[in-house]
């Protein structure tokens, strides 16, 4: 049976022929299906359990944890589905937030923040690229050569600091455009997180090097024989996850008012629950952009919203773990036909 | 067609992995619209051969020359840019993509929207089908994932790509391989229409019934090195197969007795 399909049909439905139904079978194909059910579900289980839950106070805190974790979720989610893991990202997030800190105290002139800023980003940039290089080079798994550089970062900031903390003393600029209070309590970094999202969410899906990506990590060698440079695509992931992760610690940092050694220590791990609870495959090559943002959005929501339920927040990783493990092999069952596994 | 200028001619190929010597100097070439069965037993160095013309491997030693000059294939992008198109066993699509995707991997369409070039999926949906209907190719639907396809229609659509592009040569690495007795046939069919449609094509197999129904002319490989050569019809399937076995070319004494 043969349909092809007019041009007329295709330029309705940008990725399909056959109009889109509402069926089961359509939905569970959509990356970010399950990840939305569970969101919604969980949003609606938490506004009944906890009066306080559905309040704007409440909803712009709640944004203010998942656009942190977010950012880094979705830099984490790029580089899964391009076939690697990155550890380092919460190693990176520290570093990315004392070497901030550090500069800006220390570049008094007007804007100096803003330098620090970008020298921070450069930093993430720069580690995410080394790692890159340690895996494609060193043909070493990346989850080895992360866990090192997580290691190592973490080692160097204890070293020179003694353990000790650093008070952000520097202009106001970047901090207010990070994350300074705006009207209801929204900050800007939920409009970052939102802008972050929709802008990787594009590039994954509609452009050249999206689609390599997902060629990378869903089978290299079947990518690199027809012509991709897996090497290129993979080192530019690394970098997009380093650097991400560099911003969230920037954002959170400017926050705090406070950059500290143990700084988003175990971040990493969330990060990566937040990207499986998402829909993204640990296998690589599948994955989904938004579904991140919903990973982290339900992790945001369980540790405030299991508090305000008045379950100790101590029951927090539990709950997480259980979540994750579910979402995992309802991901993988949703997936099951399309997949052929 | 001997006097006539081979289209791509590989000179004394050497390749060696570590201490193995998988070709011992090969001398290889390749007619414009002619299909050549690249025959020999496992290990014989038939992959080790064409993934160095298509780019995957570099050869230690050697010259290729391709419409006569001389050229090297640093990577399977650059033998593409030649129109070598290539189809590995099990290697060439990837699964979790959607056919379109696949069809267009390396060589996406794009449309301009503002000063960003992004993909024109539109564009990729289509021009897959119609690629694909062109050698006869049926599929539901272009965003289907590959993972959902038989090996007939994935092999179908990786020989589809290659005519689509036009390829000067098109390389296929045990086409027939695992694919039912119908779906044999109908690879040989796709095979025929590439060919018809301007392409040579190199078809590699181990097999000798895969490969004789349909090439002009077959080389043997034998432990790294050329065996000889069989025209179609000189030898009968079971003549090259005991060449194979032997290490033997048979011909000569066939002719002289």
């Amino acid at each position: 049976m043969l349909i092809v399909p007019n041009q007329e049909e295709i330029a309705h439905h940008t990725d399909k022929t056959t109009p889109f139904k509402w069926s089961f079978e359509e939905l569970r194909k959509i990356p970010e299906f399950g990840a939305l059910v569970a969101f919604l579900a969980l949003f609606i289980f938490f506004a009944l359990s906890a009066p306080q839950f559905f309040s704007l106070r409440n909803i712009t805190s709640l944004l203010t944890i998942i656009a942190e974790l977010g950012i880094m979720t979705v830099g984490e989610s790029f580089l899964i589905i391009g076939g690697e893991i990155d550890l380092s990202v919460s190693g990176v997030y520290a570093m990315a937030g004392f070497v901030f800190v550090t500069l800006a105290n220390i570049l008094t002139f007007p804007f100096g923040s803003l330098l620090a800023f970008i020298i921070a980003l450069l930093v993430s940039l720069l580690i995410g690229f080394i790692n890159s290089q340690v895996v494609l080079k060193g043909s070493i798994p990346s989850f080895i050569a992360t866990l090192g550089m997580m290691m190592f970062l973490r080692g160097i900031l204890l070293g020179i600091t003694g353990g000790r903390s650093i008070s952000y003393a520097g202009d106001r600029l970047v901090p207010t455009l990070l994350t300074g209070i705006m009207a209801y309590r929204f900050r800007p970094s939920h409009f970052w997180f939102i802008a972050i999202v929709i802008i990787f969410s594009f590039i994954l899906n509609r452009t050249i090097f999206g689609n390599r990506v997902f060629a990378t990590g869903g089978k290299k060698l079947a990518a690199y024989t027809m012509g991709v440079n897996v090497n290129r695509v993979k080192a530019n992931c690394f970098m997009i996850s380093s650097t991400l992760a560099g911003l969230s610690g920037t954002i959170a940092i400017s926050r705090f008012n406070l950059a500290n050694v143990s700084f988003g220590q175990g971040m990493e791990l969330e990060a990566i629950a937040a990207a499986v609870i998402g829909g993204t495959l640990m296998s690589g090559g599948y994955g989904s952009i938004i579904g991140a943002a919903l990973g982290a959005g339900i992790m945001g929501m369980v540790r405030t919203g299991l508090v305000m339920a008045g379950v100790p927040s101590y029951w927090y990783n539990a709950f997480v773990g259980i979540i994750l493990v579910i979402a995992a092999i309802v991901n993988l069952k949703l997936r099951s036909t399309i997949l052929g596994e | 067609m001997n006097q006539k200028q081979p289209l791509v001619r590989m000179e004394n190929i050497q390749k060696r992995f570590g201490k193995v010597r998988a070709l011992k100097g090969v001398d290889f070439e390749v007619y414009d619209q002619e299909v050549v069965g690249l025959l020999g037993d496992n290990g014989a160095g038939k992959s080790t051969l064409i993934k160095i013309l298509s780019g995957v491997y570099q050869p230690d030693g050697g010259t290729i020359y391709f419409q006569g000059e001389k050229v090297k294939i640093n990577s399977p992008e650059e033998a593409r840019q030649l129109g070598i198109e290539t189809v590995h066993q099990d290697l060439s699509l990837v699964e979790k993509m959607s056919v379109a995707r696949n069809f267009f991997l390396g060589k996406e369409l794009t449309k301009e929207v503002g000063f960003i070039e992004i993909l024109d999926l539109t564009k990729m949906n289509y021009e897959c089908m119609r690629g694909l209907k062109q050698v006869g190719v049926e599929l539901r639907s272009p965003t289907e994932f590959v993972s959902t396809l038989s090996g007939g229609q994935r092999q179908a659509i990786a020989i589809g790509r290659a005519v689509y592009f036009r390829a000067r040569i098109l390389i296929l690495d045990e086409p027939l391989r695992n694919l039912s007795i119908r779906e044999q046939r109908t690879t040989l069919n796709h095979i025929q229409e590439a060919r018809n449609k301007g392409s040579s094509v190199i078809f590699i197999t181990h097999n000798v019934y895969h490969v004789c129904p349909i090439a002009d002319r077959i080389v043997l490989l034998e432990n790294g090195e050329k065996l000889g050569e069989v025209k179609a019809g000189e030898l009968t399937p079971e003549e090259i197969a005991e060449c194979i076995a032997t290490g033997k070319m048979i011909k000569e004494e066939r002719k002289n007795g």
